[in-house]
């Protein structure tokens, strides 16, 4: 007896082997759990999974713009609101890549280490208001683009759309071959690059004003064309003897491209860098494309070109927000951001997001220049009664795309207005003139918002 | 209203994990629990001089070998002499081939004699006279204090934790909107009643004593029913019916296994049986899955295999007379190639494995000999490889090995869905029937364990298999203390089955291990399963001296 009992220690060896490998098992499931939860297989996320038992999301003013009932998911009564907010909310298919849906599955749907999938649904709150983004869409219907605004002293994004959209309740279905809907899954905010033209002359004005002393004081003289380097640079006009100020309200291609090529790649690429034009940014964690300024082979007339945002030169809209948040604010921006609470319901775990900063972009004293230049451009040039009641600071830009096609509009400004501490980027997709196309949008926008 | 549902929801998936480590706990409590205590059941005194053998174990073996329960040191003694063994009526003596012969009362022993009070045995040079232990030692309780007696639990508490753990489990099903919330607690309340009645009879007609090895085989019986219930109220009244046969079986199981010579007299004719049910199977078997290995009569689909797994351990093992007797395995070794060959024919390459690791653990248990148990692994890493060189559909399962996620719509599909859902689920899980995994293909047979992890949470599906796991030390625990070796044998081997069927099962699913296609023990849906499982769980009940030994007043 004794000895087949000391045999079966080979059973305590078994079991502390099975023991050894439960625990293995378990120590890689705490491991990989987020991970292998997340797998495109799970139906808790994939395809429309776990949508019809996701929590709902609101805009900024409690407004239900998606939410779940009876397993479907359900989207805003109003057409064009649906539409308006599409690439920011996203459909029930997760075509729209950076939408919070697709982005903030997880927590819409309630993933947490503790309790899995089990039904504990968080609701999204979101800095838009669903109104001014609906009027803003129904501007911007016939046109492809995009416009922001933000609150550029707290970082809320009231305003987000993006052009062409759908509707998510009732997807076409010749969405992914009529010409109309060309690139309708892409949210043009935070995943399109377009070139800046005119617009860019912010960031050679301020790599100009920070390192040429008195360039405020120099007269450029403008003859519509001047040979850089052997070959042309062309302006629109002639505007003959100009100084600095009326240069950037009169958008005159050869002063700043003189300045681009006098500044010298270094600082141009410096500056440029500083203000974020190469930055990949995260508005809460939906990372945007990174715009691209590089002039490392690039030659004087190339420099020249890259100085009033040609040549190779692509801005993102976001980074551009920010530098208009950064000049309404003194040089220092402040983080824009599109979800404002993550909530289970329970106060004491609910994510709020908080105000935050980056870091300083344009010296103060150089952040007044530039401020003081685009007050001047929308007084002199535009008429400050193109934004009604506002006091409103902006710069257009009309961005050749080259290829036969139309300029690309821009306009970007904010409301110099603490009360009304708006910036707003509007880019019209071959709109011609930054101040026809954009322009009208960029009022709608900001009127929407009036009080 | 929908917050309030959530708590309650998720609370009672969180008493779940607590009861369930209560019963589990407080089971094996209770199985170390009236144990008798370690003290000579009768004594050996050398008539010429004063040593006295003090005989502690049902069978005892008596040679000069070191490892003897009785070791005589004395070289007319042979290594391996003679085994004293106590049967119901008395104690016996058998020569195990030794050189010299045994002597009782000065006749020469042959066979089996019984040996009573003041009876003078022969052995070798020496001459040992049975004597009761008052006889030799005046105060038998100062020799008794090494065990100590933790307190137990009643065993109708742990049944009514086991009752109130199945209902909490109900609760938490009846909670989905995917399950009939009728259909599950009839169900619960028609298993809740059996398990009182096999309660009762077993307490007031067989008059045991003890219930927990029953109570957590209970537990994990309901946990499958209860789960599968959530797919299939169909499936669920079929594992009823199958789980309350295994009851059954097990009743008559350990009632056939109380006189071991009885099962011995068996023994050829279910090696036969054994060997019958296999021929038909491969005959007239239908193929399921790749694998040749059902039955269908009528309605009904048995797997054959499933109990041949209880005739190949009643097969392998003895008591230790005749342990000592014949040394020889030709004839088991002849049965588990038969046995192991048909399941490779059938395609069942799962059991087969489990067959293979019960035929090396019989073996060691019954030779001791750890380099014949070596060289069984490397005989079966060899047949591995042949294997995969006439069924390449394996190799094919190899390949995802360690790398499901590249093969997660192909080979790895199943373990890939294992891990995902089983992170989906959390600690606690998303509740018994929310699951997605359940409708992967064959999800509550083979993929039990991660059904378990997503909708009970993974520290519940982990507790439970403990208590699967628990089966094995409980067993170690009973083996000491066996009326015989047989007892001891077979207890270590089922368990050792189940230990390691439980782990390809879990580890295959979980891509720790490559094979899938086996079921949990008692989770797993599956008839014959749960038939078998049962089965093999007579055999640790057996094992414990306290099952026949103890009777309730």
């Amino acid at each position: 007896m004794k000895r087949t009992r000391n045999r079966s220690i080979l059973l305590l060896i078994l079991t502390v082997t099975f023991f050894i490998g439960l625990i293995y098992f378990a120590v890689n499931l705490i491991i990989h759990q987020e991970e292998w939860a997340s797998k495109p297989m799970n139906q808790y996320v994939s395809g429309s999974g776990g949508l019809d038992r996701a929590g709902t999301i609101y805009d900024r003013n409690g407004i239900v713009v998606a939410s779940s009932s009876n397993g479907t998911r359900n989207y805003s009564n109003n057409v064009n609101i649906r539409k308006a907010i599409l690439h920011t909310v996203g459909d029930s298919t997760n075509n729209i890549a950076t939408s919070v849906q697709v982005f903030y599955r997880k927590q819409l749907i309630g993933f947490n280490a503790l309790t899995g999938y089990s039904n504990n649904s968080h609701d999204i709150t979101l800095t838009l208001d669903s109104e001014v983004c609906r009027k803003v869409y129904e501007s911007m219907e016939n046109v492809k683009g995009t416009t922001i605004v933000y609150n550029y002293k707290t970082g809320e994004i009231v305003c987000l759309v993006s052009t062409p959209s759908y509707d998510p309740e009732n997807i076409p279905s010749d969405l992914l071959t009529n010409a109309k809907y060309d690139g309708a899954y892409i949210n043009r905010a935070i995943s399109s690059t377009y070139a800046p033209g005119s617009i860019f002359k912010i960031v050679t004005a301020a790599a100009a004003i920070d390192t040429i002393p008195n360039v405020m004081d120099r007269t450029f003289t403008c003859n519509g064309s001047k040979l850089i380097n052997g070959e042309l640079i062309t302006c629109m006009l002639e505007h003959g003897e100009i100084d600095m100020k009326t240069a950037m309200a009169k958008s005159c291609n050869i002063a700043f491209a003189e300045l681009a090529v006098e500044v010298g790649k270094d600082i141009m690429t410096e500056t440029a860098n500083k203000m974020g034009i190469n930055t990949k940014y995260y508005i809460n964690d939906i990372p945007t494309k990174s715009g691209n300024y590089n002039v490392s082979n690039a030659d004087d007339n190339a420099l020249a070109w890259s100085g009033i945002g040609q040549y190779t030169d692509l801005v993102n809209p976001i980074s551009m927000l920010i530098i208009c948040g950064a000049i309404a604010n003194n040089g220092t921006p402040v983080k824009p951001y599109i979800i404002s609470e993550i909530s289970d319901g329970n106060i004491l775990t609910n994510d709020k997001t908080k105000t935050e900063y980056y870091n300083q972009m344009i010296s103060p004293s150089t952040n007044s220049v530039i401020a003081d230049m685009l007050d001047y451009t929308m007084l002199s040039h535009y008429g400050k009664d193109m934004f009604e009641g506002m006091d409103i600071c902006a710069k257009t830009g009309t961005a050749e795309v080259g290829g036969g096609k139309q300029p690309n509009a821009w306009m970007v400004g904010y409301s110099k207005d603490e009360d009304f501490p708006y910036a707003f980027v509007v880019v019209v997709e071959e709109g011609g003139y930054g101040i026809s196309s954009a322009g009208p949008i960029a009022v709608t926008a900001m009127k929407a918002l009036l009080p | 209203m929908s917050f309030i549902f959530n708590f309650a929801d998720i609370s009672v998936r969180i008493i779940l994990p607590i009861l369930a480590v209560i019963i589990v706990y407080e089971g094996y409590v209770s199985i170390r629990h009236r144990r008798r205590e370690k003290r000579p059941l009768i004594m050996l005194a050398d008539v010429d001089s004063n040593n006295i053998y003090p005989v502690y174990y049902w069978e005892n073996s008596i040679g000069r070998r070191k490892s003897s329960d009785i070791q005589i040191k004395d070289m007319t003694v042979s290594r391996e002499h003679a085994v004293l063994f106590r049967r119901e009526k008395a104690w016996f003596i058998s020569d195990t081939g030794s050189k010299s012969g045994v002597y009782l009362n000065g006749k020469l022993v042959r066979g089996s004699v019984p040996v009573y009070v003041n009876a003078v045995l022969s052995i070798g040079s020496k001459n040992l006279m049975l004597k009761r232990v008052s006889d030799c030692i005046n105060d038998i309780s100062s020799d008794s204090s090494a065990e100590k007696n933790k307190k137990a639990v009643h065993p109708f508490l742990l049944m009514l934790t086991v009752s109130l753990f199945l209902l909490f489990l109900t609760i938490d099903a009846s909670l989905s909107d995917n399950i009939n919330k009728k259909d599950i607690f009839i169900i619960f309340g028609i298993f809740v009643g059996i398990s009182w009645l096999f309660y009762i009879i077993s307490t007031f007609v067989f008059k045991r004593a003890t219930f927990e090895l029953e109570s957590i085989a209970l537990m994990l019986t309901g946990v499958g029913i209860i789960i599968i219930a959530g797919t299939n109220t169909r499936q669920a009244y079929v594992q009823l019916i199958a789980g309350s046969i295994g009851i059954i079986c097990y009743c008559c199981l350990i009632k056939f296994m109380e006189k071991t010579d009885v099962v011995a007299k068996y023994r050829f004719s279910i090696s036969i049986l054994a060997i019958l049910l296999l021929a038909i199977n491969l005959i007239f078997g239908d193929v399921k899955n790749g694998a040749q290995n059902w039955i269908e009569i009528g309605s009904i689909s048995v797997q054959p295999s499933e109990f041949v797994k209880i005739a190949f351990i009643f097969v392998g093992t003895s008591t230790l007379n005749q342990l000592q007797k014949s040394k020889n395995l030709t004839g088991f070794i002849l049965f588990s190639l038969i046995c192991i060959g048909a399941l490779c024919l059938m395609g069942d390459f799962g059991t087969a494995c489990i067959f293979y690791v019960t035929f090396l653990l019989i073996s060691f248990m019954r030779s001791g000999s750890i380099t014949a148990f070596i060289l069984g692994i490397a005989a079966a890493v060899i047949g591995v490889i042949v294997i995969l060189n006439f069924k390449p559909y394996i190799a094919t399962r190899f390949e995802a090995w360690g790398h499901v996620w590249e093969y997660a719509q192909t080979s790895g599909y199943q373990q890939a869905n294992v891990l995902t859902y089983s992170a989906s689920g959390g600690l606690f899980g998303v509740g018994i029937g929310n699951g997605e995994l359940r409708y992967i293909f064959a999800a509550t047979s083979d993929l039990a364990f991660g059904v378990m992890c997503e909708e009970l949470g993974v520290v519940l599906a982990i507790i439970i298999v403990c208590a699967i796991a628990g089966l094995a030390l409980y067993t170690r625990g009973s083996i000491l203390r066996s009326r015989s070796t047989f007892y001891s044998i077979s207890a270590c081997t089922a368990a050792g089955l189940l230990l390691f069927q439980a782990a390809l099962n879990i580890f295959g699913a979980t891509d720790i291990l490559p094979l899938t296609g086996v079921t949990l023990p008692f989770i797993s849906q599956g008839g014959s399963s749960i038939i078998s499982v049962w089965g093999l769980l007579s055999f640790m009940k057996a094992s414990d001296e306290r099952t026949y030994g103890v009777k309730r007043k």
